[in-house]
């Protein structure tokens, strides 16, 4: 757990922090370096001698073809902690620093990474927790009255559900004015993704209550005199965390590859914000694999971010559960 | 009739009612939407002239209201107009496309459930190790790729290596071992592209619900009295802990044809969700309106089915 | 290619003094792929066709010179006139437009007033008749068309084989461009429809030095894509950026201030030619060889701003105007085409280097023609408009003011401008002017007209790379709308 807890910090604040860590502006295209790959940081040279960190410089080979090859014959020097950056290379016109390459634009992977990580996560982590809050009253609320109340309820989420959202997006798109801030952006997405993830956990939320509902422990905080609200939220509910936890690591890069598709239809972000969707979505060609999988670098993030959350909300529904037994096995082999 | 029965007809006829409606919301979306079918096919070089003709030809030039109402008088009919761009009735380009995606989907739901939900019941039930750690990390990965490039890269991988077709549901030309094995063939990449993502969800659910499961007293109990652990893991845990996965089933269901059209596109498996999408790109409005009716009725079925799935595994919880 | 018209189904012609009759003479023996002859009957039927006010035909506007009909009459069944209304220098070239639809099968229709929906996509093909190489055999929505060779096709090659070689032909709709492109390099398909874009030139590369493919490169492309503002007088009312939105200056300083080999460099990696002109170097006998290019010059496009009145009051890096509204505007775009949301995306940046805020839209297709080809209500678009032919006199719809295809202001009632109305001067009689160089001459006018005017900004146009099968043979790839299908009769298979 703790090492979830400690990925977490880190990737929050490695957005927090962007604008220093980053080395460059998100959208500072360098020419002449489409698609280059990462300049990685040597401490050794070709004849075995140990310098402070230092970068080559990439040679075009070929145009067309996105080819490029080392230029061992000069070594550039990081610097750390000068012009507000934490660091950079010592010649930035000769030999920008790319830790994780460009993409097709010439553009700073691992800065975009840093700052893509505030829009992506931002809106993923808000969305998912709107989705979880909004889908856990619906689905407990319909759990705990069972009856008409429950099947209004699931009827609602269904239509939610069967939507087609593509449709919903692109009719909204029309009626919305051409050139949306990002900060309306941003509001928007947030919506439409807390609206769409809830049913998933609605329904769940609400298999697991009415469960619970009939459980003696139930039965005993009711004659205690809990009245309706209080045994949902207070006794019920946190029988679902471990559900709701699960459910968080799995919305979590749903959102973000849906804030890729959106922006499709013109419900997205452009420069100079970058996300990790749009990343992702422009990665989408036959040479990622081959030649360029420095562009796959969002999907790692995502990857590392989701362990993290995962590793970090695992233990945390067995520590606190009232009024039920402490586990006495841990496992089962 | 019995309780079951009254219940089972109840959802039917809901589940109409929304097929109904949501066939409705979609058309007037397709409407709402800027741009129609006659000037976006006509193309460039037509004279306005030409595309209001085109309109009025298509019955595209009458109101939105007036066009429910006639789409809604001949849909009570089973008539559910004719695709703009096709030019054949509704009804008979949907069924052909929707059995592909069934079969794609029922494809990928199995592999997704035979892979994820005992593999979601091992991770849950060791806690910490190699094997645990492993299949978390797996299910992880695949959460966090995007299905666009987890199908790209299936899609990439059958290209270099040469052993799976990479494209369309059957070969132009007869094969030999026949027409099944050939379609068999052909289902390898896209079920993956779709039923891997899928598993890692279900064994992610899976194993956060046998982990709380079996610090029930229930479990303790059944192993201090002596049964063998694994018979108290995979008969009585595993029951006790489905219902996470068949809460959601439903869903998946329901949701697995509109969330397949990245794969169908990729890998050009002619299903409904490419349909759908190439109707909306074309502002099909009645082609739309089926396929988002169609959509309703794999959601019905697949809730339905868990419902009925949720009551069969704990009486607990059953309706009166 | 040589893009000069050859005799086809018409063998030979010949004009009358004044150029304005022509005789054309019909090949004997042709039919239908039903076994039905052809004959003059079925062209006189096709312009009937054409032109019929019920029909509604696309083909309408392209065949009419001058916005008038032509006058077609059979003579006897393999004679026929044609008589043009006006002079009109291309000539018997404007026929390469119109495909000739068999009378026997349309007439009925075409009577009834219905043969706007005769033809359609569920007629069962046997019942498609046509002229061609190939009939049509089978049509699955959205999925596939599948043609089989006409074993009554009139053609044969020059040995006296029959045509076309192939058997069949199946064109498979593949939605996507990275799909097509891995079945492409696989083996698995033998050509794609369009070419090879520039960011999968490594890709078919490899297939081609494995052998897979063939690559050809044909130089630079025929059709850039186009940047144009709404040009409409009036469209602007209200809107206070009115008094400078459509000044020829803005457009001037913005093709000044694009750093065309920037452009081409970052959206064609390096595989493009800086253009300047709805006409590139690819149409060679129509692009001026005397044309001096608009040199890349951001101080001059600031100084050209500044003398309407534009320049940065305060120091914020946004030009404004006198009363401090900011030189702001917003450009839309097609979503989904790399092309043209790369370079609407560098010339955002160009244009803010010289303070021009220019906010990018990108749309889907539909909503991109229904803004500027429908309700016209847009500030901008970028955009890919094809020209179906290199003589410019059959493109009428483009040049001249009252033209559908006038994208910045569409079938004006008469010019609204000077300059549109000298380009519609010069090109009345770059159409009648029968003399190729004075042709010439007058089109280089009306080019260094628009150059002036700049109603159309152009920054580059790719390199046209087309990869084809190796097991194909006899294929002639060439710049063009359907670059390896232009010439399908001896396209082969080397088994």
């Amino acid at each position: 757990m703790k090492l979830g807890v400690a990925i977490v910090v880190i990737a929050a604040f490695a957005a927090i922090a962007a604008p220093v860590l980053a080395p460059y502006a998100p959208d500072r295209k360098f020419g002449g370096l489409l698609n280059a790959p990462p300049t990685v940081p040597h401490l050794r040279d070709d004849d075995g001698g140990w310098h402070r960190p230092f970068i080559y410089r990439w040679r075009l080979v070929d145009q067309l073809e996105q080819l490029y090859v080392e230029d061992r014959s000069a070594r550039f020097q990081l610097v750390w902690f000068t012009q507000g950056h934490f660091v950079l290379s010592s010649n930035e016109g000769a030999a920008p620093l790319l830790l994780a390459g460009t993409d097709s634009f010439g553009r700073d992977v691992f800065s975009r990474l840093l700052f893509g990580a505030r829009t992506s996560l931002g809106i993923a982590i808000v969305a998912a927790l709107g989705a979880l809050l909004l889908g856990a009253s619906v689905g407990g609320i319909a759990g705990y009255s069972g009856g008409g109340v429950d099947e209004t309820l699931m009827r609602v989420t269904d239509f939610v559900m069967v939507l087609p959202a593509m449709y919903v997006a692109l009719a909204l798109r029309s009626v919305l004015p051409l050139v949306l801030s990002p900060s309306t952006v941003f509001a928007l997405l947030t919506i439409i993704f807390a609206i769409l993830g809830a049913p998933f956990v609605a329904r769940g939320v609400r298999a697991i209550v009415r469960t619970e509902r009939r459980l003696d422990y139930a039965a005993a905080a009711e004659a205690l005199g809990a009245s309706g609200p209080r045994l949902l939220f207070v006794h019920l509910l946190p029988a679902a965390r471990g559900f709701l936890a699960v459910e968080m690591t799995m919305l979590i890069p749903a959102f973000v590859v849906a804030e890729a598709t959106l922006s499709y239809i013109g419900l997205g972000f452009s420069d100079p914000i970058a996300s990790w969707g749009t990343m992702l979505r422009d990665a989408a060609s036959v040479r990622v694999f081959a030649d360029f999988p420095w562009l796959l670098s969002p999907a790692i993030a995502m990857f590392m971010v989701v362990l993290g959350l995962n590793l970090a909300l695992q233990r945390a529904p067995e520590a606190m559960r009232y009024g039920r037994p402490n586990r006495g096995v841990e496992s089962i082999r | 009739m019995s309780g079951l029965t009254r219940y089972i007809a109840r959802r039917v006829a809901f589940a109409l009612l929304l097929v109904i409606i949501v066939s409705s919301a979609a058309l007037v979306l397709a409407r709402l939407a800027p741009g129609d079918f006659a000037a976006s096919s006509v193309g460039l070089e037509a004279r306005p002239e030409t595309i209001e003709q085109t309109r009025a030809r298509l019955g595209l030039n009458k109101s939105i209201g007036a066009q429910y109402r006639d789409w809604l008088a001949s849909a009570i009919r089973l008539d559910f107009g004719r695709s703009l761009q096709y030019d054949r009735p509704v009804t008979e380009l949907i069924p052909e496309r929707a059995a592909n995606t069934a079969i794609l989907s029922v494809t990928a739901l199995l592999l997704a459930t035979v892979v994820g939900v005992p593999l979601g019941t091992i991770a849950g039930s060791r806690g910490r190790g190699i094997l645990p750690d492993a299949i978390r990390a797996v299910s992880l990965v695949l959460l966090s790729m995007p299905p666009l490039l987890t199908s790209l890269f299936l899609v990439f991988v059958a290209a270099r290596t040469g052993w799976f077709p990479i494209a369309g549901m059957r070969s132009a030309a007869p094969v030999d071992g026949g027409a099944t094995l050939d379609l068999l063939h052909h289902l390898v990449v896209p079920s993956l592209a779709i039923g891997l993502p899928l598993a890692a969800m279900l064994e992610r659910l899976q194993a956060q619900a046998v982990s709380e499961t079996i610090g029930q007293p229930f479990i303790v109990a059944a192993i201090a009295r002596g049964v063998p652990r694994s018979r108290v893991l995979w008969r009585d845990a595993f029951k006790a802990s489905l219902r996470s996965v068949a809460a959601v089933y439903g869903l998946v269901i329901g949701t697995l044809l509109s969330g397949s059209f990245a794969v169908e596109i990729i890998t050009a498996w002619p299903g409904l969700g490419s349909l759908m999408l190439d109707a909306l790109r074309a502002r099909d409005v009645f082609l739309v309106a089926g396929c988002a009716g169609t959509g309703a009725v794999f959601l019905g079925i697949g809730t339905l089915a868990s419902d009925l799935a949720l009551a069969a595994l704990d009486p607990r919880a059953r309706e009166a | 290619m040589t893009l000069d018209v050859e005799p086809w189904l018409a063998e030979s012609w010949s004009a009358d003094a004044d150029g304005r009759r022509f005789t054309i003479k019909l090949r004997q023996g042709v039919t239908f792929s039903d076994g039905h002859p052809f004959t003059a009957d079925d062209v006189v039927f096709t312009f009937r066709a054409a032109y019929d006010e019920r029909t509604a035909s696309a083909l309408h506007d392209s065949m009419l010179v001058a916005g008038k009909p032509l006058d077609v009459a059979a003579v006897d069944p393999h004679t026929l006139t044609l008589t043009f209304p006006s002079a009109f220098a291309p000539g018997v070239r404007i026929l390469d437009n119109l495909p000739i639809f068999p009378k026997h099968k349309l007439e009925p229709m075409l009577q009834a007033g219905t043969l706007a929906k005769a033809w359609g996509l569920s007629t069962p093909p046997a019942e498609i008749v046509g002229l061609g190489p190939f009939v049509l055999k089978e049509y699955a929505p959205g999925q596939r068309i599948v043609l089989d060779r006409n074993p009554r096709y009139w053609r044969k090659a020059a040995d006296g084989g029959a045509l076309p070689y192939l058997d069949r032909l199946t064109l498979e709709v593949i939605r996507d461009q990275n799909a097509e492109l891995l079945r492409l390099t696989s083996g698995q398909i033998d050509f794609t429809y369009t070419e090879v874009p520039p960011e999968s030139y490594a890709s078919v590369k490899r297939a081609a030095a494995d052998g897979i493919v063939r690559l050809f490169d044909l130089g630079v492309s025929m059709d850039p894509d186009s940047f144009w503002f709404n040009l409409k007088p009036g469209a602007f009312d209200g809107d206070p950026r009115a008094a400078w939105l459509q000044k020829d200056e803005l457009r001037r300083a913005i093709s000044m201030a694009v750093d065309r080999r920037r452009f081409s460099d970052t959206v064609f990696f390096g595989a493009g030619e800086p253009v300047y002109l709805p006409v590139t170097p690819a149409n060679k006998k129509w692009y001026p060889s005397d044309l001096a290019p608009i040199a890349h010059d951001p101080a001059g496009a600031k100084a050209l701003l500044a003398s309407i009145g534009l320049t940065d009051r305060n120091g914020d890096g946004t030009l404004e105007d006198a009363h401090g509204q900011p030189v702001r505007f917003t450009l839309i775009t097609q979503a989904g085409r790399p092309r043209l949301e790369r370079g609407a995306a560098v010339v955002k940046d160009e244009l803010a280097k010289i303070g021009i805020a220019m906010d990018v839209a990108t749309l889907d297709p539909a909503a991109v023609i229904d803004a500027f080809f429908v309700k016209k209500k847009y500030e901008a678009v970028y955009f890919h408009a094809a020209f179906s032919d290199t003589d410019p006199a059959t493109t009428p719809d483009f040049w001249f003011s009252s033209g559908g295809q006038h994208f910045w202001n569409m079938s004006q009632p008469k010019p609204a401008t000077d300059w549109e109305k000298q380009i519609d001067e010069l090109m009345a009689r770059q159409i009648a002017t029968p003399d190729e160089r004075e042709r010439k001459r007058l089109f280089a006018e009306v080019l260094r007209v628009f150059s002036a005017h700049q109603p159309v900004i152009y920054f580059a146009a790719p390199r046209v790379y087309v990869a084809v099968a190796s097991r194909v043979t006899n294929v002639t790839p060439a710049v063009y709308v359907t670059p390896v299908l232009w010439d399908p009769d001896t396209i082969a298979i080397r088994h």
